[in-house]
């Protein structure tokens, strides 16, 4: 191969560079900056300290939306790729059937989140939508499920739309990790004469940790700063009860007019994402050893 | 070798970007507004740009219109970048204050007196963009009133009559829930739609001075017996049955309240007159069996029966004050205000807020809804456009919960006066 010079690479590295630091690395210590004031987005600044910090601590809404962020990344971790991992080893033997139907199963990744959203509220709609209209015609006549609009139900109901739409992003990674183990392995193993089971729990889970691992840390920095679903779904409603930390960023950034307190909103949510992200890298690294 | 080639690829390409925004410099005016292709009233636009640009072939109107919401944020985040288009659109009240209060918007009241400009609006249209005396915007589009939609089939069959006070309209709720219908349809997901109750009640109960007082504080509170009353009468509509199952997760936008009315579902409908216009679009066939009342009086309430919610003007345009063409946009908002634009506007059944446009009118849909607006002692601009956007928010978010039974009245009234409060501690 012949040797690239290193102004060659970063010329070329330096569009994407500059794009890059412009509109996802400028903009932490911009928001940090915006924190510490009362501003509307546009207008005059007005110093106000640690006031939107010393609110943030005490909102109970954020309390809210940052423990709704952590039951969708809990929902994720241990409903996404497990189920994404099932459904790879499933399609991973090739045969027409499966080709047919990892295509199928790729569509909800094809399509946009807002069509996903509104495809999904129309699934739950109570009265006319098809899960209801479902439940009513197999014999269930005055079962009634409000499926968004109650604040119990609201959060889990966003969350099933969202692990619709990510389990096959999850199922190709994990089916091209899979792809990738020799298939010596299987076969020493079957002189061994080593049961499906063990083939599943010493050769292809082990082999496939670093994906895993990766793919968690995507589901886990992924669910704590989401927006979109939820956003067209429930709008963070009925009051609240579906509410993310990105979803609150936004109605005080913008529908409130509280761009400093949206901007500490913004740069919690950097923070925590940050740490958590440190820490699941740091302890399955430790494991691996 | 390949070093300077590299080099020669990217200084090309920066070139081209270079070249490509200097070709864009030229004697342009920009217009920013909701009118997308979703939007009836987006001709009438068009005509008058093509009509200006005729007379006036020294500019170009670059026409950028965005859908509703995303149009909100992408106004704010152009101010705040001091990147404001020449000419835009917004709702009056308090958002546009916001925009004027950090100096942005300029001021047209010269405009407006010369030549009898102002003479052309419907004064109430012109009153919702005026601060401390003066004009920062032209009401274009039409004069909006909400009202109580009804299927007159359904209320012939379980015979019941148009309700007047409030106790006869819980009579009727009663005998439509009895019959098997969903008395009043609501959308609630959206909170503005329920919030068009609230501010009916609010009216109804306390009569105008309650809010006006609450949201310039000239002593009044929106924690004051109005605002609680109003919410235990939601409340008392919610344990009577009167909104559909459901609600706070229904979807106006997506019109999950009409499909109830389409349905044989649901009788009612609080909805602005736009809904006319929808149910025409939607469902042609069923128009016929629509029609509506006014929102039923109180007998102890202040509220005068003529009071509507609503808004005298619909999209307001104005001029940015760091616009250079200043003159050459208020000409044009001049030919977008003129009876060519009036008479198009009327026939898309846009009631157009201007001085003698009830002549043009002929569907008597349209001449009912004219004579409510015109009798109408008050109209009650919607909270959330007359509200500082914070106050606004807060309000809103009370919506869910008066509907959804998990805030009790005074707990809703208390978060918005305490919003309030704090909004109006940091002026």
């Amino acid at each position: 191969m012949q040797k690239v010079s290193k102004l060659t690479i970063f010329l070329f590295l330096l569009p994407a560079l500059l794009i890059f630091s412009l509109y996802m690395v400028a903009p932490i210590p911009l928001s940090a900056f915006y924190s510490f004031f009362r501003w509307k987005g546009f207008g005059e600044r007005v110093f106000v300290g640690l006031s939107n910090w010393v609110e943030l601590i005490g909102d109970g809404i954020f309390h809210k939306a940052l423990f709704n962020n952590f039951k969708l990344v809990f929902l994720s971790l241990f409903g996404q790729l497990p189920i994404a991992l099932a459904l790879a080893i499933l399609l991973a033997k090739k045969t027409r059937i499966t080709d047919i139907l990892k295509t199928i199963y790729f569509v909800p990744l094809l399509m946009s989140s807002v069509a996903v959203a509104t495809l999904w509220s129309n699934i739950y709609d109570p009265n006319f939508g098809l899960l209801n209209m479902f439940l009513q015609t197999i014999g269930f006549e005055n079962l009634f499920i409000d499926y968004l609009g109650n604040p119990k139900l609201a959060l889990y109901s966003v969350i099933v739309a969202i692990n619709w739409r990510y389990i096959p992003f999850y199922m190709i990674l994990f089916l091209a990790a899979i792809k990738n183990i020799p298939d010596e392995l299987y076969e020493a193993s079957r002189v061994d004469g080593a049961s499906k089971w063990e083939n599943f729990r010493y050769i292809t889970l082990p082999l496939l940790r670093p994906t895993i691992i990766n793919a968690s840390v995507l589901s886990l920095v992924g669910s704590l700063k989401f927006f979109d679903i939820v956003y067209v779904l429930t709008g963070g409603g009925p009051n609240n009860a579906s509410e993310l930390m990105a979803t609150y960023m936004y109605k005080n950034a913008f529908n409130s007019l509280r761009m400093g307190y949206g901007s500490t909103i913004a740069l919690a949510l950097f923070i925590i994402a940050f740490t958590f992200s440190i820490i699941f890298m740091k302890v399955t690294k430790k494991g691996a050893k | 070798m390949k070093k300077s080639l590299s080099l020669v690829v990217t200084v090309s390409m920066f070139l081209v970007i270079l070249l490509s925004v200097s070709a864009i410099a030229q004697e342009e005016i920009v217009l920013w507004d909701i009118t997308t292709e979703a939007e009836s009233e987006l001709p009438v636009i068009q005509d008058a740009i093509a009509r200006f640009e005729a007379d006036n072939p020294e500019y170009t109107i670059r026409h950028v219109p965005t859908s509703n919401d995303d149009y909100k944020t992408k106004l704010q985040v152009a101010m705040g970048a001091n990147n404001e288009p020449d000419i835009f659109m917004s709702w009056g009240g308090g958002p546009l204050k916001e925009y004027v209060d950090a100096g942005k918007v300029m001021d047209m009241t010269k405009a407006l007196k010369q030549d009898d400009w102002i003479e052309r609006f419907v004064p109430a249209g012109l009153e919702i963009a005026r601060f401390d005396g003066n004009y920062y915007a032209v009401p274009i589009t039409g004069m909006r009133a909400v009202l109580m939609f009804y299927r007159t089939d359904i209320f012939e069959e379980v015979g019941v009559e148009i309700p007047e006070t409030y106790e006869d309209f819980k009579d009727v709720i009663v005998q439509l829930k009895d019959a098997g219908y969903i008395p009043l349809s609501l959308a609630n997901k959206n909170r503005w739609t329920g919030s068009m109750y609230y501010m009916y009640l609010v009216d109804r109960i306390g009569g105008k001075e309650a809010f006006l007082n609450a949201a310039n504080r000239n002593g009044g509170s929106f924690a004051s017996e109005a605002f609680v009353r109003a919410g235990e009468v939601i409340q008392e509509l919610v344990d009577l049955g009167a909104f559909p199952p459901g609600v706070n997760g229904l979807d106006e936008d997506q019109g999950q309240s009409r499909q109830l009315l389409y349905a044989d579902r649901a009788a009612m409908y609080l909805m602005g007159d736009w809904a006319y216009g929808l149910i025409k679009n939607e469902n042609p066939a069923m128009l016929e069996n629509f029609s509506f009342f006014r929102f039923p009086v109180f007998e102890d309430g202040k509220g005068d029966p003529s009071n509507l919610v609503g808004s005298p003007g619909g999209n307001m345009y104005s001029v940015a004050k760091s616009s250079e063409h200043q003159e050459a946009a208020i000409e044009f908002l001049k030919y977008l205000s003129d009876e060519t634009a009036a008479k198009q506007l009327v026939d898309l059944g846009n009631l157009a807020p201007f001085r003698g446009v009830e002549e043009y009118l002929d569907d008597p849909f349209m001449i009912d809804i004219y004579n409510a607006l015109n009798n109408a002692n008050y109209v009650q601009l919607y909270y959330d456009q007359y509200l500082p956007p914070q106050i606004a928010q807060a309000h809103l978010d009370t919506i869910q919960g008066l509907f959804g039974k998990t805030m009790t009245p005074e707990e809703a009234a208390q978060m918005v006066e305490e919003e309030a409060q704090k909004y109006f501690n940091e002026q």
